[in-house]
């Protein structure tokens, strides 16, 4: 029955998760015909029937859904419970002992148990078809007391983004990543906030799960208008990433890497990937495990930051890549020592902060004004990702505004030669851009980018 | 303010500098402009007529334009572009470069040295979402240069402050300086923390290379990667250019940059005289020169205002009084609160003259562009 429901379900690697606050089978309206088709509800066995009609109503609708349990007591009799319920798996989601949630695996199994779990616990590298964890930064750019954007190292407004730790998290293995971050209480989360969050963790190939703040969702359940508009506009922004499944066989494209174990803070946000990414620089990730020599393919320059943590075999790569031409910055002997992270820690500390000082100030030197894939200008408010086709022939620029307001005049030179390009928005139909030919390579322009645009060239 | 009290106003006199009484004097034409869509090009071409035509001062020429592109591309204010709050805006540095090519210019080199910036100009302009090769096509011989370093040079020019100098008997400035046979200063109509007003004058304090000027200027030779402003050298006078460049004179004195700015501004406007003076007032921003200002709240403003003159003292001065203040005001007086007055300081070094009784104004009157920053 189990294995006939799971049928015609989509795989968990196609998951398009939202975590859904009512039992209310009317509910299921919202995502009908959108790409949200796996639910997350919070487990409560005193509202089990509601929620076994609820998962059949579902089913029915090609929808999975998920009983989230939370700490407390022993998981595995409510994970079994929730199955019993034709729920279609479990998430366990907070700091549970490995033993328990290995006796909900042996429990639910052969239905899917997804852990969002500290991201120092995730389970990277390992054969899961999704991993997650709900520790995330809220994207976007801080503001001061006045109102004022905050600075960061460049004179541009700092831009917080779960993207670093996305791109190192998706670099250990091939699990699909779950980023399940909340909405932080009694904040005004607008739709273009909204748009933000998705795009920050569909830019890096991650997926954010949906998860409404209390007022929007009180509302949305009220029909209010506004918040159906809010509503439409998520919608629409999964449908530009999800709508476009090539995308996601694209591999990242860089010529600079960073090898960086977790240990020396490749999961924390705001360290040396998302200072590189604030520099609109591509850059690939490499855990120490994955330095072979096709992690190095294609890079010109390399970050070790902690020689000590390579093996003699590890170290053997990187003096192959020198030897080939490559150019290799090593961190600080100390910087294992001083850098490594604390369990429930996701961003820099002070201390970390003024120690990536010592190593930021030789990165940027190395990388100056150089071409590692791509330049992007007039994108202080916005991140990116570079990735390219599985032949090489074509490149994806994805662009992710941070700031309330449109960017309008986006130049983009693209390393290579390249003679057409088309530009992707949630908001509009596919356009053809102009190219023309640049020092590095091609230019673009773009005219406007509201929240989301994704450049492609061939 | 009604006519009759902006007429009162500036023919108030100053109380601590007098005036040059020989100072020379030019015309300066106000135009109203709204907008950036309107057209520009046909606004300002009409302007340079009325102050006696560009084809006398350009043609056959190499003209360097210093631009207003201060501080770093990354900080917006409200979100907005650049050209319509601090920067001047591409759409006036387009036109003002394909009037120029009609007119005969042989080069036009924008020049300005961007916030940090050690690479290209034509990089921090894409920065700053300009169409560059827009502009490179509007005339024949564009070209940039980023003269917060050597740029292309191969040495610095040493200018010479004539006369007697109030903080530096020279400068060592980027090459586009001296190899010209024109400059102009393109300026916005704003306020400034510092100096109170930022115009033509003002725009000039940029032409210092942070190489040398800035904070993180060698000590013995210019840092040619500059990350940074000129806060400890010029503002506060905390420690002297590169030994490469000629000292400031009396090196201690004063630390007030309410005095040493406007000082030094003058200083560097007598070294390199400014031919042209153009001042953005179509749209701009009121209470500061940038969104990194707080000491007063800023506002975005629309003065829909272009003003230009070929005399930067005689420009500002009624730039000034377009703004709603005396241009001759002394400190302690609106905008000049915490400063000495740049343009009486510029008029004290034989630059030009403040005195709005002597200065022609073509086009629209003052009284008809008034704008008031003073909110």
């Amino acid at each position: 029955m189990l294995f006939a429901l799971l049928l015609t379900l989509s795989l968990p690697t196609d998951w398009v998760p939202a975590r859904w606050h009512w039992l209310e089978t009317k509910t299921l309206e919202l995502v009908s015909g959108t790409p949200v088709n796996c639910l997350l509800i919070d487990w409560d066995p005193q509202q089990r029937a509601q929620a076994a009609a609820f998962a059949d109503a579902a089913a029915g609708k090609g929808i999975a859904t998920l009983a989230v349990i939370h700490p407390g007591g022993d998981p595995a009799e409510p994970a079994r419970d929730a199955i019993r319920a034709k729920l279609t798996g479990v998430v366990l989601e907070g700091d549970f002992p490995q033993d328990a949630t290995d006796r909900v695996r042996a429990a639910v199994a052969p239905a899917p148990l997804i852990e969002l779990t500290l991201r120092s616990r995730m389970p990277l590298g390992s054969k899961a078809p999704v991993i997650g964890t709900w520790q995330g930064v809220w994207p976007g750019i801080p503001l001061m007391e006045d109102g004022a954007a905050k600075a960061g190292p460049s004179g541009s407004p700092w831009i917080n983004t779960n993207a670093g730790f996305l791109r190192a998290a998706r670099a250990f293995g091939d699990s699909v990543v779950w980023i399940a971050n909340s909405p932080q209480p009694k904040t005004v989360i607008t739709a273009e906030n909204y748009a933000q969050v998705i795009g920050d963790a569909a830019m890096v190939g991650a997926r954010w799960v949906v998860a409404l703040d209390d007022d929007l969702a009180r509302r949305l359940h009220d029909g209010d208008k506004a918040a159906l508009q809010v509503w439409s506009r998520i919608i629409r922004q999964l449908q530009f990433y999800e709508g476009h499944r090539d995308w996601r066989g694209f591999r990242t494209y860089a010529k600079l890497a960073v090898i960086q174990g977790v240990n020396d803070g490749a999961l924390l946000s705001g360290g040396i990937l998302d200072m590189i990414g604030a520099r609109h620089t591509p850059v690939r990730a490499v855990p120490p495990d994955r330095l072979q020599p096709e992690a190095l393919a294609g890079a010109s320059m390399a970050v070790n930051v902690d020689a000590a943590a390579l093996t003699a075999q590890q170290r053997e790569v990187l003096k192959a890549f020198t030897r080939s031409g490559g150019t290799l910055l090593t961190g600080p002997a100390d910087w294992k020592e001083s850098a490594v992270p604390g369990k429930d820690q996701i961003t820099l500390d002070d201390k970390q902060t003024k120690r990536l000082d010592d190593i930021w100030h030789d990165i940027n030197s190395m990388i100056g004004r150089g071409n590692l894939g791509v330049r992007l200008f007039n994108v202080s408010s916005m991140l990116s990702n570079l990735l390219t086709s599985p032949d090489g022939k074509q490149v994806l620029v994805h662009l992710v505004n941070y700031s309330s307001y449109p960017v309008d005049s986006v130049t983009v030179h693209v390393l290579g030669d390249y003679r057409q390009a088309w530009l992707y928005t949630p908001e509009a139909p596919e356009k053809k851009l102009d190219v023309y030919k640049v020092d590095e390579g091609t230019g673009v322009d773009i005219d406007l980018v509201n929240v989301s645009a994704t450049l492609r060239l061939e | 303010m009604t006519r009759r009290e902006l007429l009162a106003l500036i023919g108030a006199a100053p109380v601590a500098l007098k005036a040059a009484p020989d100072a020379p004097t030019a015309p300066v034409s106000i135009a109203k402009c709204a907008s950036y869509n309107d057209d520009v090009t046909a606004t300002l071409g009409a302007m340079f007529d009325q102050i006696g035509g560009l084809e006398r001062i350009v043609k056959g020429k190499t003209v360097t334009i210093k631009l207003n592109l201060t501080g770093s591309p990354g900080l917006r204010f409200k979100g907005r572009p650049l050209g319509v709050t601090h920067y001047t805006h591409p759409k006036l540095v387009g036109a003002t470069a394909y009037l120029m090519g009609r007119a005969g210019a042989k080069r036009i080199r924008f020049v300005e040295s961007g916030w940090a910036l050690s690479g290209p100009l034509e990089e921090y302009m894409l920065d700053s979402g300009w169409n560059v090769r827009s502009l490179v096509s509007a005339a024949p011989g564009v070209e940039f240069e980023n003269t917060n370093n050597l740029g292309k040079g191969k040495r610095y020019a040493r200018l010479k402050v004539p006369g007697t100098p109030y903080m530096y008997p020279a400068f060592d400035l980027n090459h586009a300086f001296e190899d010209t046979d024109v400059f102009v200063s393109m300026a916005k109509l704003k306020n400034h923390e510092t100096c109170g007003v930022t115009l033509s004058l003002k725009n000039c304090f940029g032409n210092t290379p942070a190489s040398i000027y800035g904070d993180n200027a060698g000590v013995d030779e210019p840092n040619e990667k500059p990350t940074s402003g000129r806060g400890t050298v010029c503002h506060a006078g905390e420690r002297q250019p590169s030994r490469s460049a000629p000292p400031e004179l009396h090196f201690g004195a004063n630390h007030d940059p309410g005095y040493r700015v406007p000082h030094i501004v003058a200083d560097l406007v007598a070294a390199r005289p400014v031919d042209l003076a153009i001042i953005d007032g179509i749209e701009s921003i009121a209470g500061g020169e940038g969104p990194w200002i707080r000491s007063k709240p800023l506002r975005l403003v629309q003065p829909g205002v272009l003003i230009a003159g070929t005399n930067p003292v005689t420009t500002d001065a009624v730039a000034t009084a377009v703004m709603g203040y005396n241009p001759r005001a002394d400190r302690g007086t609106a905008p000049f609160q915490t400063c000495d007055n740049t343009l009486l300081l510029a008029e004290r070094h034989g630059i030009g003259t403040t005195d709005l009784h002597r200065i022609e104004v073509v086009g629209v009157p003052i009284a008809q562009a008034l704008y008031r920053y003073e909110s």
